[in-house]
């Protein structure tokens, strides 16, 4: 054997293995079926050597080395579990356990105990067995178990700490700490976020952030990733205490926003017990963000899930059978006429229920009135995000690329697994720029933070366009409107993209609200194209793509087709025998306040605010009960992503597999399998489904391929269709006069927590504290100013509306500028609003 | 004040992350503890987490997050001194200083200390304070050591 052999022989236990040079004891004998046991030791992360349970004999080395740190070597003869080790092994643990409360690990009636609960217990809420919530699914009682280990020698050191509560999502309790580090390693190395380390040290050490913050306020992302590699029951999920292990599982596609994460669903019985990152290479490499980790239970299991068709009239709602509910549809719509009818679907859901809404829609209402809310949200600015994905890139891309603009992009919560790929293309030398008027938790990272003047954006972005245009021209170019210190952080970022060997743009949601966003996502698009750079959008909605490509738009067909395009709409009357092309494109989302009044309006998982006003009739259809009592509604309850098979398609236009995990509440049907049935009552033939899969079939045979429906095509679709949507002028932003004083400017966002038209923060109850609800971030000096201190109720107001918001004083929100965030901003007008602030009179 | 200070120190590192430690030694040694100000400071000059300086601080006996008495007084307690009266010693300066050991002055300039034994068992007993040893040390002399250094103290 040489030198360069990329294998040797040991012998581990009398067997003769060969195995890769450069693996550890430990991984050589996991992959060879050996058992070593383990407290530290975790395959995503870097050896550590500290809990010392897989020490192992090696012939010709000194003690005993830990298996975990040593690497193979030719000819090593390695003992694993020799009585000597073994008996070291069971003191190690010892004392290991002489911190950790043990009753549930060596307790006399631990068998009785589990069996029928019948011991008589005198000790505290967390030393008992039955009170720590990873009972059964903690990899100290199997060490335990593996070892017979039925006595603790030593005296047991109770640490009596306090269990920490106060932060959303997760609860630590460091009595059940074994300070094995992983939770350390897997922020640090995984994560890159770098929250915890160890605190003090011998007795004292305690994990944690630092100088004794919160996780709140030391910048935690609550991604989850220590809570799934702790060992025991320390770190716990607030909503999945007490529910044990899970009987499956199931692997899924995330739908609380575009990036598309996969995740494995843990189920219990017929419910959702939590969600876990998939080993997925492709997207989200085994990361979830805080939504996906966290919010998916309370969200899917919540009470105000509809569970039966209702009927509600004049306050009063009556419960109908699947039947009398789809019969009173069928009768509504049989004599509503085309014009007079309106449909908003939301993009949330699968391609299947997009597909099915428009061809019900134009098919069986004859009418091409289909729309989305999505339209309210991007605004005037939709047509000119929607251009960005001709131009993007898969998000894998950030691994080569070596210089990396981030526009208004903030990752801390959702989209927290772009963040972690930034801070590794960072780890490898990638250099980072952020354009953000606003302090976002990139800052801090990047190289360079642009920081715009609030409602300069446009002016910063085309500078930086015409400063990359030609070659040696960017020292005659001057930053208009900014400052000095601002025009030499340009020329820097423009110089630097432009001798980028492989630069790319990721566009977050910053200004999606703005006045000028089309200007913005047009300015983006050029910039990428004058230095060659791969585009990003991370857009909020799971299926926005989806929404497009099945053609949820009056303007746009299946397929992406524009719905002028005759030759088109010729096929599509072939196959549905109905005339595309007789529709007019006039009505839209926009037309529901302003346009004539319609007969019926049907909501699919969408949620307008006062929607029972806005049509005679409304067919309500979504997973929750509406906000308030509505007055004259047809209310049928649908299934939740985690309740239904289907397909999204990504930002990166990858389709993506959902998977049935659980049945719905109730009596819960699928989105299309409740318009299939009331087409088939209404006699209207091509909505004969038993399936996802036959609806698959169909749209990959007339509309567009989208692969195997049971495995989908794992290259992204090319995003090249053709139709665009129209879009309005922006509309206009609040003005005030407030005599010689200059105005506040205030920037509106819409919240993007968003599922099925309802915030994340009605049902999520962690949520609520990471994401604020009606908070106006205002400057300490000028909140001084006004005399308002954190947490006062404010008074908002301009000529066009007068809004009531909780003060949020933010150290680096710019002097006389405000920011709230709203589940609707749009409703204000186009930002930025020039409006007065006062604290309220109480 | 403080600024100039840190930012003497962070340039006669030049913003070397692996000088962290010596760093933070410099620190303590100019404010006699680690102020999270300037923990702060120090990560984003270096480009460490703030989580790993904290975890440095609080791990190694020679900083502290709290101002630290500016003169330490230790009195060994070995077998020696303490055969040789270093209990009497101990109480006196209790007495002397109007605090308990373990404590400091509210003045900052001195605090009390009880070891075990400094190496010097032939000079029993012995008393530091800051820098300086002072061995087979009489109670009746200490009024003398301490007036030393409050003269420093209010000097400077």
């Amino acid at each position: 054997m040489g030198k360069t052999s990329k294998t040797v022989q040991i012998n581990m236990d009398n067997q003769r293995l060969e195995v890769h040079r450069g693996l550890t004891i430990l991984q050589a004998a996991e992959s060879n079926g050996i058992y070593i046991p383990t407290l530290c030791a975790h395959q995503d992360l870097s050896p550590f050597g500290g809990c010392r349970m897989c020490i192992v004999e090696v012939e010709g080395m000194r003690g005993f080395p830990t298996a975990c740190t040593t690497p193979v070597e030719e000819g090593m003869v390695i003992r694993t579990k020799t009585s000597q080790v073994q008996a070291e092994r069971k003191e190690i643990l010892q004392l290991i356990l002489s911190e950790h409360t043990s009753s549930c690990l060596v307790c006399d009636e631990k068998v009785e105990c589990k069996e029928f609960m019948g011991t008589i217990r005198k000790a505290g809420v967390t030393t008992g067995c039955r009170y720590c919530p990873n009972d059964d699914q903690c990899e100290l009682q199997d060490v335990v178990d593996y070892l017979e280990l039925d006595e603790i020698g030593y005296p047991v050191y109770y640490r009596g700490l306090r269990v920490e509560k106060e932060d959303p999502f997760y609860d630590r309790d460091y009595n059940l700490c074994i300070l094995c580090g992983r939770c350390i390693r897997v922020c640090q190395e995984v994560r890159a976020a770098n929250t915890l380390a160890f605190k003090q040290r011998g007795r004292f050490t305690v994990i944690g952030p630092a100088f004794d913050r919160t996780h709140m306020e030391a910048g935690c992302e609550f991604c989850g990733a220590c809570v799934s590699v702790c060992p025991t029951g320390a770190l716990s999920e607030k909503a999945r205490k007490w529910e044990g292990k899970p009987d499956r599982e199931q692997i899924t596609t995330c739908a609380l926003c575009g990036v598309g994460c996969q995740m494995r669903l843990l189920i219990k019985g017929e419910k959702i017990i939590g969600s876990l990152p998939a080993q997925d290479p492709v997207v989200n490499s085994g990361q979830l963000c805080v939504k996906g980790r966290f919010c998916v239970t309370e969200l899917v299991n919540h009470h105000r899930r509809l569970r039966k068709p209702q009927r509600h009239q004049n306050g009063t709602e009556v419960e109908l059978s699947w039947n009398e509910a789809i019969e009173a549809a069928a009768a509504e719509l049989s004599v509503c006429a085309p014009k007079q009818f309106g449909m908003l679907i939301s993009p949330n859901c699968s391609n299947e229920d997009l597909y099915i809404a428009q061809k019900f829609a134009r098919v069986a209402m004859g009418s091409p009135n289909i729309d989305s809310s999505t339209r309210t949200f991007y605004g005037h600015g939709f047509s000119a995000y929607l251009d960005l994905f001709r131009q993007s890139a898969p998000l894998a891309d950030l691994e080569k690329s070596s210089d990396i603009l981030c526009v208004g992009l903030d990752a801390r919560f959702g989209r927290s697994v772009v963040g972690v790929a930034l801070r590794k293309a960072m780890k490898r030398g990638a250099r980072i720029v952020t354009i953000n008027p606003r302090p976002h938790n990139l800052a801090l990272m990047a190289d360079i933070w642009l920081k715009p003047i609030l409602g300069a954006e446009a002016g910063l972005l085309r500078s930086l366009v015409k400063m990359t245009e030609r070659k040696n021209s960017t020292s005659r170019t001057r930053a208009k409107g900014q400052g000095r210190g601002l025009t030499q952080d340009l020329l820097t970022v423009a110089e630097m993209l432009k001798n980028a060997h492989s630069p790319a743009i990721l566009v977050g949601s910053e200004f999606l609200q703005h006045d000028k966003s089309w200007q913005i996502f047009e300015l983006v698009g050029r910039l990428a194209q004058n230095v060659g750079a791969r585009i990003l959008p991370l857009p909020a909605q799971n299926n926005l793509l989806g929404s497009i490509l099945m053609g949820t738009y009056p303007e746009i067909l299946p397929g992406g087709f524009s719905s002028a395009d005759e030759k088109k709409a010729r096929q599509f009357k072939k196959s549905w025998s109905v005339n595309l092309a007789q529709f007019s494109t006039g009505w839209n989302a926009s037309a529901l306040s302003t346009g004539p009044r319609l007969k019926v309006l049907y909501l699919i998982g969408e949620n307008l605010p006062g929607f029972d006003q806005l049509a005679d009739f409304t067919i309500y259809q979504n997973i929750y009960s509406p906000d308030s009592p509505t007055v004259d509604a047809l209310v049928l309850p649908s299934a939740a992503f985690t309740e239904a098979d289907g397909t999204f398609i990504n930002g990166e236009g990858r389709i993506q597999r959902v998977r049935k995990a659980v049945n719905p509440p109730g009596d819960a049907l699928p989105d299309w399998e409740i318009l299939c049935r009331i087409a088939r009552k209404m006699g209207k033939k091509g909505f004969d489904f038993s399936s996802a899969g036959q609806i698959h079939r169909e749209i990959s045979r007339s509309v567009m391929n989208l692969g195997r429906f049971h495995r989908p095509k794992r290259k992204p679709v090319p995003l090249t269709w053709q139709g665009r949507v129209n879009v309005s002028r922006p509309k206009p932003s609040g003005k005030v006069k407030d005599g010689k004083q200059i105005p506040f400017l205030l920037h509106a966002s819409s919240a993007e927590h968003v599922y099925r038209g309802f915030l994340l923060t009605a049902f999520v109850e962690g949520a609520r504290q990471i994401f604020p609800q009606d908070m106006v971030d205002i400057n300490p000096k000028d909140a001084q100013k006004k005399g308002i201190s954190q947490g006062d109720a404010v008074v908002v107001s301009c000529e066009r509306f007068q809004e009531t918001w909780t003060a949020n004083i933010v150290d680096e929100q710019p002097p006389r500028t405000l920011h709230v965030t709203l589940h609707q901003s749009a409703s204000l007008g186009a930002n930025p609003h020039r409006v007065k602030v006062k604290k309220k009179d109480v | 004040m403080k600024t100039a200070a840190i930012d003497r120190i962070l340039e006669r590192y030049r913003g070397d992350s692996s000088a962290l430690i010596a760093i933070l030694q410099d620190v303590q040694e100019e404010f006699h503890y680690i102020p999270e100000e300037v923990a702060i400071r120090i990560t984003e000059e270096l480009d460490v987490p703030l989580s790993r300086v904290y975890s440095l601080t609080t791990f190694f006996k020679a900083f502290s997050l709290t101002p630290r008495a500016r003169y330490p007084i230790n009195v060994c307690l070995g077998t020696a001194c303490h055969v040789k009266g270093a209990p009497r010693i101990l109480e006196k300066l209790e007495r002397d200083l109007g605090i308990k050991t373990g404590q400091t002055t509210p003045d900052r300039t001195f605090g009390l200390e009880a070891v075990r034994c400094v190496g010097c068992c032939g000079l029993a007993p012995v008393v530091t304070v800051g820098e300086d040893l002072y061995g087979q040390v009489e109670p009746a002399q200490l009024s003398r050591i301490l007036k030393k250094y409050k003269e420093a103290g209010s000097k400077s």
